[in-house]
């Protein structure tokens, strides 16, 4: 009986998360395959009179959307990349070590989190004048590797702390150097972590706005977020290629997921935690 | 060993951006020889006038090998910050895109060459009407060739007036009136495309303003020939009443938090009856409506039978900062040229800025007609000089915003804020150096 | 393992060998400079604009001030009623997102049929930009043209429109529900990748021991994950206490600054004011305020242990 009960207070919840979190998307995909005119037409219309791609078609003929994609992708995954490997060490070393300013080097990491970015912003861009990044797809990969690498460290310690040192003092005994013995027992172990972090940060980067908008000038350099905010003008939103462009560009977020997914699950399976 | 393989690569990733951003340091412009590349930001962005103006570009740069533009189009809703950033960091920029709420902010800050001199040689500029001169004109100095200009008119729905029996409204009462009568929200009808979000003042400046008809100074056109403001009267208390009335009694409750996109949104869903909006909203309402739907008419008139217009404007200027000010006025120069000026107008749904295009059948059609209308009775329209050279005149919006929202929702009196509003812009003239 | 590269890694790695110093300070030097260079500096370039009259308007007049952008904001009412909005703000919003990330990713961690496209769905309004889910939720919440209502309306369940956004009883529930939507994807993840972490012997002990589902979760589960769920909840205060986007993008502050959070209110001052000065004034006092409830809320959850921070 109670179980029953356990049961279906989980099936309402699941159903009505469910909804919620689907909704929305839902409204965009059939807003993404109107014709224009039906967008705002009244009643609104829950399915299409005719499903229509032109929505896509524009974005990328007109708008040649799948520019944007490939620089967002590119900028993304270099910076999460590049964040996964810079932040791996520090965590280790912040984990597995007290030295004497191990205190203010974790406060300093926790008080980047709390800099209210937008004050900054008119500095940096001086900054990266300075350095004749702007205009460059380098000051992006930049400032995104940067941003993540305070919280990056922050998390990817805690996944360090849950695993025994005895695991690398072993491997170092077998003759490995720390820095091995890193690599190849522990990184293994906590695969699950790093791919969260990389799926936080690959994810973060990809979103990205002002500073995008504020580094990049020309058409060719653009991502993705300042290409749909492009489409917002002064008396209209193009909500049939804010739509169509909001499903690309969840694709590979949505992808890399699935990937990363795996990553996940073989980190435990595989794991020389049970060996 | 895959993990140690793309450790290495990491390392000679960072060298090699390093060594990237080392090189890109040192080549960064050499002598400026014989070619020139000028930079150019625009601020009113859409992908479809970026690629009008790309266009004129292209034809520019046939007509001058030696120059290439490079032309920046951030976000519109991005653009004036981006430009402000560029601006106040001295990074390249030659010709950048000027607005009326920008205009006294950028030469307050010496940002701007003044454009006097250039025009003088300049054959065209003999046919720019006046109006365009004086939007982009402060203390004497010519800051930017307008590109278009906008000035409002009432679009309203015409089969819901013919259905009901109604005239266009000719003033404020009679548009307060149609709107009441147009509403019926059990149909999810409302009179008003009202906005109470940004850019909330305009309304509301505007039934003032013409409220105050007689007495308003035309040369500062917040104050009144004694220098009070014109929030001070009266006339103001009853035109806010009015005003107010107009949002509880003839609009969408929602309205009180709409912006601009909103606003007409809500016009072409066949949501709202009346639409005071710029000519550049017209290519919105002619994609999602049924256009033998729309009617245009003049703008509503004051109590005294008169109405003020006020027109706005963009257009190009060039940094005092450029190293190539001549090759950049000369693009300007070729941009405001009447053929050129005249296709970016028609394509951009803006007012030309010569003389010369008023003939031009394109404006001559029936959405267009209310502009020209008004234009040709300037006794009954008279043209009010943009006012633009207030710092507040960028935040005064924001202000406008959060008071009136405070007054539509009867948190506040409408004596109360109108006082806010008549401090407001008597401190900002106090204020002026 | 031996080292058949005689290359820099390889001379690094002996080095580490010897000396953990060595080993610490190169791990943590890429890190160091770059925050330090590209976080600190313009930060704090940025935050003297506080103790300046610095109004974009008139950048010939910038002059230190002192304290007065300081006075200035604390008398201003609006800032007193964005700072009670920001801390209902993100007390309501984390617990909902927390409490609705923690469930999901306990679903999560067992295997079931359609478990990859539940997935999906719970991660994608992660994948999506702040200014883009203020403008689909706006679009969503509008009373007029707004799906949510017709919706509401088809089925019977309200008979008179609602103005989520515009209604200040409801301004300020509408921006959480979308903040929350937004939120629950990341604890979601992080949870999800801690849960997957828990050795499987622990349960093996506790289900020897006969221990119920409930039990399992607060006896086993939840000690364990203990740090992460402490790290992540602080660092989302954090965040969703300084991000403006949501709030900027869907009421812009209003109704009549009803729904004004102290980011932004900051992102306003900058925006329309230009008043860098005292945006610059606001984040100070902003971050006066994190630190005060890291410390605090580092103390009350220390028995926990967050590591040895």
């Amino acid at each position: 009986m109670k179980r029953h009960l356990m049961k279906g207070s989980k099936v309402v919840f699941l159903a009505l998360y469910l909804i919620f979190m689907v909704f929305p998307l839902y409204w965009i995909v059939i807003t993404s395959l109107k014709p224009q005119k039906e967008i705002f037409s009244f009643p609104l219309k829950y399915w299409p009179s005719e499903l229509t791609f032109e929505n896509y078609i524009n974005i990328i003929k007109i708008s040649k959307f799948h520019v944007y994609i490939a620089n967002s992708l590119l900028i993304s995954l270099s910076a999460a990349l590049i964040v996964c490997c810079i932040a791996v060490l520090s965590a280790y070393v912040l984990a597995r070590y007290k030295f004497r300013s191990h205190r203010q080097v974790m406060l300093g990491f926790f008080l980047t989190q709390m800099l209210p970015g937008f004050v900054a912003l008119a500095p940096l861009y001086l900054l990266m004048s300075r350095l004749d990044l702007i205009n460059t797809r380098y000051s992006l990969i930049l400032m995104y590797t940067v941003g993540l690498i305070p919280f990056s460290t922050i998390l990817l310690k805690g996944f360090f702390e849950r695993i025994p040192s005895s695991l690398e003092e072993a491997a170092m005994i077998d003759g490995c150097s720390r820095l091995s013995a890193l690599i190849r027992v522990i990184m293994p172990v906590m695969m699950n972590g790093i791919a969260a972090t990389f799926i936080f940060a690959f994810v973060q980067n990809w979103n990205e706005l002002f500073m995008a908008v504020l580094f990049i000038d020309n058409e060719s350099l653009k991502t993705l977020p300042v290409a749909m905010n492009s489409f917002v003008m002064k008396f209209d939103v193009d909500w049939g290629a804010m739509s169509a462009g909001t499903v690309l560009s969840v694709i590979p977020t949505i992808a890399l997921f699935a990937i990363a997914q795996r990553f996940i699950v073989e980190g435990l399976t595989q794991g020389a935690v049970k060996g | 060993m895959a993990a140690k393989k793309g450790k290495r690569m990491l390392l000679v990733a960072i060298a090699g951006v390093l060594l990237l951003s080392v090189m890109a340091g040192c080549s960064s412009n050499g002598g400026s020889g014989k070619k020139v590349t000028l930079r150019m930001i625009e601020s009113l962005t859409s992908p479809g006038r970026t690629t009008v103006l790309k266009e004129m570009i292209s034809k520019f740069e046939t007509a001058n090998p030696n120059i290439t533009v490079e032309l920046i189009s951030p976000p519109f809703d991005q653009a004036d910050n981006k430009i402000k950033t560029i601006l106040g960091a001295k990074q390249d920029l030659d010709v950048l895109e000027v607005r009326d709420l920008t205009v006294s902010e950028f030469a307050n800050n010496d940002y701007l060459e003044p454009l006097n001199d250039y025009v003088k040689d300049w054959p065209d500029y003999a046919t720019e009407v006046d109006v365009a001169k004086s939007v982009a004109t402060l203390n004497d100095k010519l800051y930017f060739i307008t590109n278009g200009m906008y000035q409002r008119q009432m679009f309203y729905r015409k089969d819901w007036f013919q259905e009901l029996g109604i005239e266009p409204p000719k003033n404020y009462e009679e548009m307060v009136a149609a709107a009441v009568k147009l509403t019926d929200p059990s149909k999810n009808r409302f009179g008003f495309s009202f906005r109470g979000g940004a850019g909330a003042n305009s309304v509301p400046d505007t039934i003032i303003l013409n409220a105050n008809f007689d007495r308003i100074d035309h040369e500062d056109s917040m104050f009144l020939t004694d220098g009070k403001t014109m929030y001070s009267t009266p006339e103001a208390k009853k035109a806010v009443d009015l005003y107010v009335k107009l949002y509880k009694e003839g609009s969408p409750k929602d309205s009180i938090n709409w912006g601009y996109q909103e606003q007409v949104q809500a016009f072409t869903s066949g949501v709202t009856g009346i639409l005071l909006q710029d000519p550049d909203a017209i290519p919105a309402l002619m994609e999602k409506m049924d256009v033998s739907t729309i009617g245009t008419a003049p703008m509503p008139k004051g109590p005294s039978g008169k109405a003020f217009t006020a027109t706005g404007g963009g257009g190009w200027g060039i940094t005092k900062y450029s190293k190539h000010k001549d090759e950049a006025f000369k693009l300007i120069s070729f941009l405001s040229s009447p053929e050129q000026n005249t296709y970016f107008a028609q394509k951009t749904a803006l007012i030309p800025i010569h003389s010369t295009a008023s003939n031009d059948p394109f404006f001559q059609t029936d959405l267009y007609k209310s502009l020209l209308e008004m234009s040709s009775k300037p006794d009954e329209f008279v043209n009010l000089k943009a006012n633009t050279k207030y710092p507040g005149t960028g935040q005064w919006g924001q202000v406008a915003m959060e008071t009136g929202q405070s007054m539509l929702l009867g948190q506040v009196s409408v004596e109360d804020t109108l006082k806010k509003w008549d401090q407001f812009w008597a401190d900002q003239r106090a204020n002026l150096k | 393992m031996k080292d058949d590269h005689p290359s820099i890694i390889g001379r690094f790695q002996a080095g580490f060998r010897n000396s953990p110093r060595g080993f610490i300070f190169f791990s943590l030097l890429p890190t160091l400079i770059l925050v330090l260079a590209f976080t600190y500096y313009p930060f704090l370039r940025g935050i003297v604009m506080a103790f300046q009259n610095y109004q974009l308007f008139d950048l010939t007049n910038v002059r230190f001030i002192g304290l007065d952008n300081f006075k200035n904001i604390f008398n201003d009412p609006k800032f007193k009623h964005a700072a009670v909005n920001s801390a209902y703000w993100v007390f309501i919003s984390l617990i909902l997102q927390f409490t609705i990330g923690l469930t999901v990713a306990l679903m999560l961690s067992k295997r079931f049929r359609g478990r990859g496209i539940f997935q999906g769905f719970v991660f994608y309004s992660w994948a999506l930009s702040g200014f883009l889910i203020g403008l689909i939720w706006k679009w969503m919440f509008n009373s007029q043209i707004g799906v949510i209502n017709d919706l509401l309306l088809r089925t019977g369940i309200i008979q008179e429109r609602i103005g989520f956004l515009s209604d200040p009883n409801w301004a300020m529930t509408s921006v959480i529900i979308a903040n929350v939507w937004y939120g629950i994807a990341f604890f979601a993840i992080m949870l999800l990748a801690a849960l997957q972490s828990v050795p499987s012997e622990l349960y093996e002990a506790g289900s020897m021991d006969g221990a119920s589902g409930a039990r399992k979760l607060f006896n086993i589960t939840m000690p364990y994950i203990m740090p992460t769920v402490i790290t992540t909840t602080l660092l989302r205060a954090i965040w969703i206490f300084n991000d403006p986007s949501i709030i900027y993008g869907l009421t812009n502050g209003g109704p009549a600054g009803s729904t004004h959070i102290l980011s932004s209110l900051m992102l306003d001052k900058i925006m329309y004011g230009g008043d860098y000065g005292a945006a610059s004034a606001i984040g100070i006092v902003m971050i006066g305020i994190l630190l005060l409830y890291t410390i605090f809320y580092l103390s009350v959850t220390r028995s926990a242990k967050m590591g040895d921070f």
